[in-house]
C-alpha cells in the first residue's frame, strides 16, 4: 500500500487523536502483543498492512477499503485503547497478562534443532519455515537435489522429544500437526517404536483432542490409527470418537468412524451400531464411505452385526455418489458371498439396472464373471449367460470399464473366437493409447490370450511390433513375449536381439516371463534351438531371483528332454561350459534350483560321451552327496527323481552292471560308498530317461575310462598294472603361444605316466617326432623307463607324447621335473597344404612339473563323517599339532591344508564362516595302495594372524597316517 | 448496569484470561461428567452413559478458561489417571457419598494415585456428591473415611456437593478460579 500522508493527517480531529494514541499504545510494545494474541484477526490485518496502522487515512479509506468485519474490529480497538487510556490499568495483571503472552510463543529457539535442518537442509531456515514452504525450499536446492523430501534424515529419538509440544498447556495446532507427519513418516518409513514410546506418544496424541483445528484432528485420527496400541489402552479414546462421530462436522464424522471401527470390540461395536447406520445413508458421501468401508474390515470380525446393515447398504448401492455406489457394491457383495444364490440375484438385479460409478461397474463385471464361472456347469449348452452385458459394458465411456470388460472376456472358461474377436478389437485400440496404464492392461491380457488363443491375437502383431520400443520397460517385455507366443519362425531372431539388448533393464517377475516364453517357443520352433538355448545359458549366468533361475533351469531341462537336437548338444560343443554354469547353480541357490540342476548333471554325466564332462559332473554329483548342510535338498533331488517315476528293477540293475564294467576300479575295490553314490547319479539319469525319451531299457552305452583305454593301448605301458589315479591337466605353457602343451599325470602303484597333450597352433608348421626331454635330477627317487614320441603333430590337432617313470613301489615319491619339448619343424605350404621335405630340429622351453603328495590321493568323499571315523578306529591315529605361521584368515590356511593334501573336505566343512576363529574341516580320500584316510583338522587363529592347527588322521594303515603327517610337516 | 457490568467483564476477560487445567477423576458413576455438566451449562440429567475414556471440555468462568478432562471411572482406565494428571493445575477427586460399600475403593485408589512421584504437590480437591440422597454422609465422616488429614504434602480441600441440585457448585468454582490465579 503507498504511503499517503499529506492529505490523511489533518482530515480529522478525532481520528488525529486516535492515532496519537494509538501511537502511544504502539510504543508500549507490550500492550500492543497482548492485544495481537488476544484479537487475532485484527492482528492479522494489521501484520499485513502495517501502513493501516501508521499511515491509515481514515476517513477516506473507512468507508471504502474496509470491509464490515474489519471495521468492527476496528471500532474494538478504539474502545479498547479508550478503556486502556482512560480507565488506569492495575499495573500487576499487566504483568501477569505479559507472562501469559509470552507464552503463546511456544518455546521454540529452546527446542533442540531437528536434524531435519542439520542434515538435510544445510542449515537453512529453521524447521518450521521450512515446512511451511517445501516448494519455495525447493526451488531453492533445485539444482542440487532434485527430488528431496523434507523429511529425509530425520531421527526417531528427536521427532520423540519433539512430540513433547503436545504436552503444551498453549497447543500450537500446526507444530503438533507437522510433528505427527513426522512421526508417521518414520512410521511408514519401517520405523518402530518400542512399546514404551508408541504408548507415551499415544497418550500424548490423546491430548489434542482439546484442539479445535480440523487439520490437527484429522492427523490425530491418523495417528491413533498408525499406533493402535494395545486393546487396553486405545479405548481411552472411545468416548471423544463417539463425539466426533456424531459432531456436525464431516470430516470428523468420516474420520471418527474409521477410526472407532478399528479400535472397537464386538461390545463397543453394538453400542455404536445405530450411528453406524445412519452413517451408511448419510447424505454426505464421506461420510457413508468410511462408515462402508469399515463395515468391510469389521465383516472380518463382527460378520452377524455387519450382516444385519443389508438394508442400509442396499440403499447405498443406489446412491448417486461414485464411491458410495463402489463402496457399497463391494460390501454388500462380501456380506453375500457365500451365499451363491444371493450373489447370482444381486448380479441379475443391477445388471439390469444402471451403475453409475465407473468402479462399481468394474466391481459388478468382476462379479458377472464369477457368477458365469459358477453357473458354467450346468449350463454346458446354449449362450453363455450375462454376456450380453459384458459385451455391453465394451462399449461403456470409462476406459476401466472397457478393460474390465475385455479381460473378463478373455478369462472366460472355453471361451470361442467369436467371443473374444469384440474384446480382442477394444484391446487393439487400447494397445496404441497415449496412456501407459492401458498399453500395458491390454498388452498383458493379449499376453494371457496368446497362450490359449494364440491365432485370435495375431490381429495385433503389428501394433504390438511398435510396442516393443515402448519406453516403458514392462511393456515392451510382454509384447515381445506376446509376439514370440504368436510370430513366426522367421522373426524369431530378430525378436531374441531386441530381447537381449534390455534383458538386464527389467524386473524378476517379466524375465520369468520371458524365460516361459522362450521356453515355449523354443518346443514351437525347435529348429531354433541353438540361439535360444544360448540365450537362456547367457542369462543363466546374469544376476536373477530364485524364481527367475528355477525358470531358466527348469526350461533348460524340458528343452534337453524334449528336443532331440538339443540334447545332442552337450556331445557335439563345450559340454563343460553348461556342466560349469549348472554347477554354479547348485552351489549358490537354495533346494530346488539345486534338484533341478543335480538332475540335469545326472543328465549330461549319462549322455556325454566326453570324458572330462562326464568326470566333472559325476564329481559334482559326489560333492552334492556328500554335503551335509544341503541334505535337505539332497531329499528333494532324490523325491524329485524317484517321486513320480517308476523304475523298472530290472532296468536299474542292468545299468548298474553296465556302469560297474565300465567304471574306474577304486570306486567299486576301496570305496564302497563311492559305489553307492555312483549309482546314484545313474539312477537319476535313468530316472529321467523314461520321461522323456521312452529310452532305451538297457540305459546309457556304458562310457569307457578314455584314459585307462588310451594308456592300456600302449604296450610299454601294459606291465605297470592297474591306474590308480589320473590328476586334472596342468598347463605347461602359457595361453597363446605357438605350441600349446599340458600334462596330466598318471600315477600307477609303481609307475608314473607323464601323458603330455600338444597342440601346434602355427597353420605354417608341421611338427615331427615329438617328445619331452624330461630332467628328473630333482627327483631323486624316479628313473625314467620309456619315452613314447608323438609322430606327427600337423596344425589344431592336438597330439600326445608320453614319458614312463619307475619310482619305489607304494611309496608317495614326490620331485620335480623340468621339461624340454623336442621335434623336428618342417615348413606347410600353405596353397597345397603339403609339408616339405627336409625339416629343422627345434626345441621349445615347458614349464616344470611337480609330483606332489596330493597326486597319491584320491579325493573320495564319505557321506557321513563321523560313522567313518568311528567305524575306523584309533588304533592307526596319529595327532600333532603344527603352527601354520601368519595368515591372511583362517578361510586361507584351511583352504592350504585341503589343497596339499589333496582329499575331498566333508559335510561342508571347507567352508569357513568368515570372522571365525577356529575351525574344524573333515578331509577324507584313498591314499595310493588303496588305503582309507580320513582327516580331521581343527584351526584356530590369535590376534596376530597366527594360525595353529591341530591335525588327526586315522586311516587304515599306520604308515599312512604317518605319511599324510609328514605330507603336512614338509610343506 | 448488569449490561454494563457484563461488558466490563468481557472486557477484563480479554485480558486478564486465566487458562487452567484441571482432571476430574473418582470411581464410576460418582457423578464427574454430571458435574462437567452443572459447571458448563448448569443442566442436569438422570440419564447419563458411563464415559468409555475421557471427555474433554473447556469452560469459561469469569476471565478463567478451564479445560477439564473427565475421565472415565471404570476400574479399565483407573491405570490411566495418572497420565491425564501430569502437570495440571488442579485434580478434582469425585466421590459418592452415599455409596458406602465403595468408600473404601474409592480411598485406595486416591491415594494410589497421590503416592505417584509425577503428581507430587499438585493440588486436591475431593468433592463428596450426592448428598441430596438419603444416607449421604457428613462432611466430618467423609474426610475422615477418605483419610485425607493424612495427606501433607499438597494443598487439599474438601467440599460437600450434589450436582442434582447444584448444592455448593459455585463455592467449587469459586475455588477453581482461585487456583487458577494462584497457578499463574
Amino acid at each position: 500500500m503507498p504511503v499517503r500522508t499529506n492529505k490523511s493527517i489533518g482530515s480529522g480531529h478525532a481520528a488525529l487523536g486516535a492515532l496519537v494514541v494509538l501511537r502511544r499504545a504502539l510504543a508500549r510494545a507490550a500492550v500492543h502483543k497482548v492485544f495481537l494474541n488476544h484479537i487475532r484477526p485484527i492482528r492479522l490485518r494489521l501484520a499485513v498492512h502495517p501502513t493501516l496502522i501508521l499511515n491509515i487515512p481514515l476517513k477516506r479509506s473507512l468507508p471504502f477499503n474496509f470491509s464490515p468485519i474489519a471495521e468492527f474490529y476496528l471500532f474494538i480497538y478504539l474502545l479498547i485503547i479508550i478503556f486502556l487510556t482512560f480507565f488506569s490499568i492495575p499495573p500487576i495483571p499487566l504483568e501477569l497478562t505479559l507472562a501469559e503472552s509470552r507464552q503463546f510463543r511456544p518455546s521454540l529457539p529452546s527446542l533442540p534443532p531437528t536434524p531435519t535442518s542439520q542434515s538435510s537442509l544445510s542449515g537453512r531456515g529453521s524447521p518450521r519455515s521450512t515446512m511451511a514452504q517445501p516448494f519455495v525450499k525447493k526451488d531453492d536446492d533445485r539444482d542440487e537435489e532434485e527430488e528431496y523430501s523434507p523429511f529425509l534424515g530425520i531421527e526417531k529419538g528427536a521427532v520423540l522429544q519433539e512430540a513433547r509440544v503436545f504436552n503444551d498447556p498453549q497447543l500450537d495446532a500446526r507444530r503438533c500437526s507437522q510433528v505427527i507427519t513426522k512421526l508417521l513418516y518414520l512410521l511408514n518409513q519401517g520405523e518402530t517404536f518400542t512399546k514404551i514410546e508408541a504408548t507415551e506418544v499415544f497418550f500424548a496424541v490423546t491430548k489434542l483432542f482439546q484442539s479445535k483445528d480440523t487439520g490437527l484432528r484429522r492427523m490425530v485420527y491418523l495417528m491413533i490409527k498408525e499406533l493402535s496400541p494395545c486393546a487396553d489402552e486405545v479405548i481411552i479414546v472411545t468416548s471423544s470418537l463417539m463425539k466426533d462421530m456424531n459432531s456436525k462436522t464431516d470430516m470428523y464424522r468420516a474420520n471418527a468412524i474409521r477410526v472407532l471401527c478399528r479400535i472397537t470390540d464386538g461390545t463397543l461395536l453394538t453400542q455404536i451400531e445405530r450411528y453406524l447406520k445412519q452413517a451408511i445413508v448419510d447424505k454426505n458421501p464421506v461420510v457413508a464411505s468410511a462408515a462402508l468401508v469399515s463395515g468391510i474390515h469389521l465383516l472380518q470380525t463382527s460378520p452377524e452385526i455387519v450382516k444385519r446393515w443389508s438394508n442400509e447398504v442396499q440403499e447405498a448401492v443406489q446412491s448417486r455418489a461414485a464411491l458410495v455406489q463402489f463402496h457399497a457394491l463391494a460390501l454388500l457383495h462380501q456380506i453375500r458371498q457365500n451365499d451363491r444364490l444371493a450373489v447370482s440375484k444381486l448380479v441379475t438385479s443391477l445388471t439390469r439396472g444402471t451403475v453409475r460409478s465407473p468402479l462399481a461397474q468394474c466391481l459388478l463385471i468382476r462379479y458377472t464373471s464369477q457368477v458365469i464361472r459358477e453357473s458354467n456347469v450346468n449350463n454346458q449348452t446354449g449362450d453363455r449367460p450375462f454376456f450380453d452385458f459384458l459385451e455391453a459394458c465394451l462399449r461403456h465411456k470409462a476406459e476401466m470399464v472397457i478393460f474390465e470388460a475385455a479381460r473378463a472376456i478373455t478369462e472366460l472358461s472355453g471361451v470361442t473366437s467369436r467371443e473374444l474377436t469384440p474384446a480382442i478389437t477394444v484391446l487393439q485400440l487400447f494397445l496404441s493409447s497415449s496412456k501407459p496404464v492401458l498399453r500395458f492392461a491390454a498388452v498383458r491380457t493379449l499376453n494371457k490370450v496368446a497362450m490359449t488363443h494364440p491365432l485370435a491375437v495375431t490381429n495385433c502383431n503389428i501394433d504390438m511390433e511398435s510396442l516393443i520400443s515402448d519406453q516403458n520397460r514392462s511393456i515392451a517385455t510382454l509384447a515381445i513375449t506376446t509376439l514370440l507366443k504368436t510370430g513366426n519362425e522367421s522373426s524369431v531372431d530378430r525378436l531374441m536381439k531386441q530381447i537381449t539388448s534390455f534383458m538386464s533393464d527389467i524386473a524378476d517377475e517379466f524375465k520369468v516371463v520371458v524365460v516361459d516364453a522362450i521356453r515355449s517357443l523354443c518346443l514351437k520352433f525347435p529348429l531354433k534351438y541353438r540361439s535360444l538355448m544360448n540365450f537362456l545359458s547367457n542369462i543363466l549366468r546374469e544376476e536373477g531371483g530364485f524364481e527367475y533361475k528355477k525358470a531358466i533351469v527348469d526350461s533348460i531341462v524340458i528343452l534337453i528332454r524334449d528336443i532331440p537336437d538339443a540334447k545332442e548338444r552337450p556331445k557335439t560343443s563345450d559340454p563343460g561350459k553348461y556342466i560349469r554354469y549348472i554347477y554354479n547353480r547348485v552351489i549358490l541357490e537354495n533346494a530346488t534350483v539345486r534338484a533341478a540342476a543335480v538332475s540335469t548333471l545326472a543328465k549330461f554325466g549319462s549322455m556325454v560321451d566326453s570324458l572330462k564332462v562326464r568326470d566333472r559332473a559325476t564329481l559334482y554329483l559326489d560333492a552334492l552327496d556328500g554335503e551335509n548342510s544341503i541334505d535337505k535338498s539332497e531329499e528333494d533331488v532324490k523325491e524329485f527323481l524317484f517321486g513320480s517315476l517308476d523304475i523298472p528293477l530290472i532296468n536299474l540293475e542292468t545299468s548298474l552292471r553296465n556302469y560297474e564294467a565300465s567304471e574306474e576300479p577304486f570306486n567299486i575295490a576301496s570305496v564302497p560308498r563311492e559305489v553307492k553314490s555312483q549309482p546314484l547319479v545313474e539312477k537319476k539319469a535313468q530316472g529321467k530317461k523314461p520321461t522323456g525319451l521312452g529310452a532305451p531299457a538297457a540305459g546309457p552305452t556304458p562310457v569307457v575310462d578314455a584314459y585307462e583305454k588310451l594308456l592300456s593301448s600302449i604296450p610299454e605301458f601294459l606291465t605297470f598294472g592297474k591306474l590308480f589315479k589320473s590328476s586334472a591337466p596342468v598347463e605347461l605353457t602359457e595361453a597363446e603361444t605357438e605350441y600349446s602343451v599340458n600334462v596330466v599325470k598318471h600315477i600307477y602303484d609303481g609307475h608314473i605316466v607323464f601323458q603330455y597333450n600338444c597342440t601346434n597352433t602355427i597353420p605354417e608348421q608341421m611338427l615331427e617326432n615329438v617328445t619331452v626331454f624330461v630332467d628328473a635330477s630333482e627327483a631323486e627317487e624316479f628313473t625314467e623307463i620309456a619315452s613314447k614320441p608323438l609322430r606327427s603333430l600337423p596344425y589344431d590337432s592336438p597330439g600326445q607324447t608320453f614319458v614312463a617313470f619307475e619310482k619305489p613301489a607304494g611309496v608317495p615319491a614326490v620331485g620335480k621335473f623340468s621339461n624340454l619339448l623336442k621335434f623336428i619343424v618342417k615348413e606347410v605350404d600353405p596353397a597345397t597344404g603339403e609339408a616339405e621335405e627336409e625339416g629343422v630340429e627345434d626345441e621349445y622351453q615347458l614349464e616344470d612339473l611337480e609330483i606332489v603328495a596330493a597326486d597319491y590321493m584320491l579325493k573320495v568323499g564319505v557321506s557321513n563323517f563321523r560313522n567313518a571315523w568311528e567305524s575306523m578306529g584309533e588304533d592307526n591315529e596319529r595327532v600333532d599339532e603344527y603352527g601354520l605361521g601368519v595368515r591372511e584368515n583362517l578361510a586361507e590356511a584351511v583352504n592350504a591344508v585341503i589343497s596339499i593334501l589333496g582329499m575331498q573336505p566333508c559335510e561342508g566343512t571347507e567352508v569357513v564362516p568368515s570372522n571365525s576363529r577356529s575351525h574344524t574341516c573333515l578331509l577324507s580320500g584313498v591314499f595310493i595302495d588303496n588305503v582309507r584316510v580320513l582327516v580331521r583338522l581343527s584351526f584356530g587363529i590369535d590376534g596376530p594372524k597366527q594360525v595353529a592347527m591341530k591335525l588327526a588322521v586315522r586311516s587304515d594303515d599306520m604308515s599312512v597316517s604317518d605319511t599324510i603327517h609328514d605330507i603336512v610337516a614338509n610343506n | 448496569m448488569g449490561i454494563w457490568e457484563a461488558f466490563l467483564n468481557w472486557l477484563r476477560s480479554l485480558f486478564f484470561k486465566q487458562e487452567m487445567e484441571l482432571s476430574l477423576i473418582g470411581l464410576q458413576n460418582a457423578g464427574k461428567t454430571s458435574l462437567v455438566n452443572v459447571i458448563a451449562t448448569g443442566g442436569y440429567s438422570e440419564d447419563m452413559i458411563p464415559t468409555v475414556g475421557f471427555n474433554m471440555k473447556k469452560v469459561t468462568k469469569g476471565n478463567v478458561t478451564i479445560k477439564l478432562w473427565d475421565l472415565g471411572g471404570q476400574p479399565r482406565f483407573r491405570s490411566m489417571w495418572e497420565r491425564y494428571c501430569r502437570a495440571v493445575s488442579a485434580i478434582v477427586y469425585v466421590v459418592d457419598v452415599a455409596d458406602h460399600d465403595n468408600l473404601s475403593i474409592s480411598r485406595s485408589e486416591l491415594h494410589d494415585l497421590l503416592s505417584k512421584p509425577s503428581l507430587s504437590g499438585i493440588p486436591l480437591l475431593v468433592l463428596g456428591n450426592k448428598i441430596d440422597k438419603p444416607g449421604a454422609l457428613q462432611k466430618q465422616t467423609f474426610t475422615d473415611e477418605m483419610g485425607l488429614k493424612s495427606i501433607t504434602d499438597r494443598e487439599v480441600c474438601c467440599f460437600m456437593i450434589s450436582c442434582k441440585n447444584s448444592t455448593n457448585i459455585d463455592t467449587v468454582i469459586d475455588w477453581l478460579v482461585k487456583h487458577s490465579k494462584s497457578k499463574n
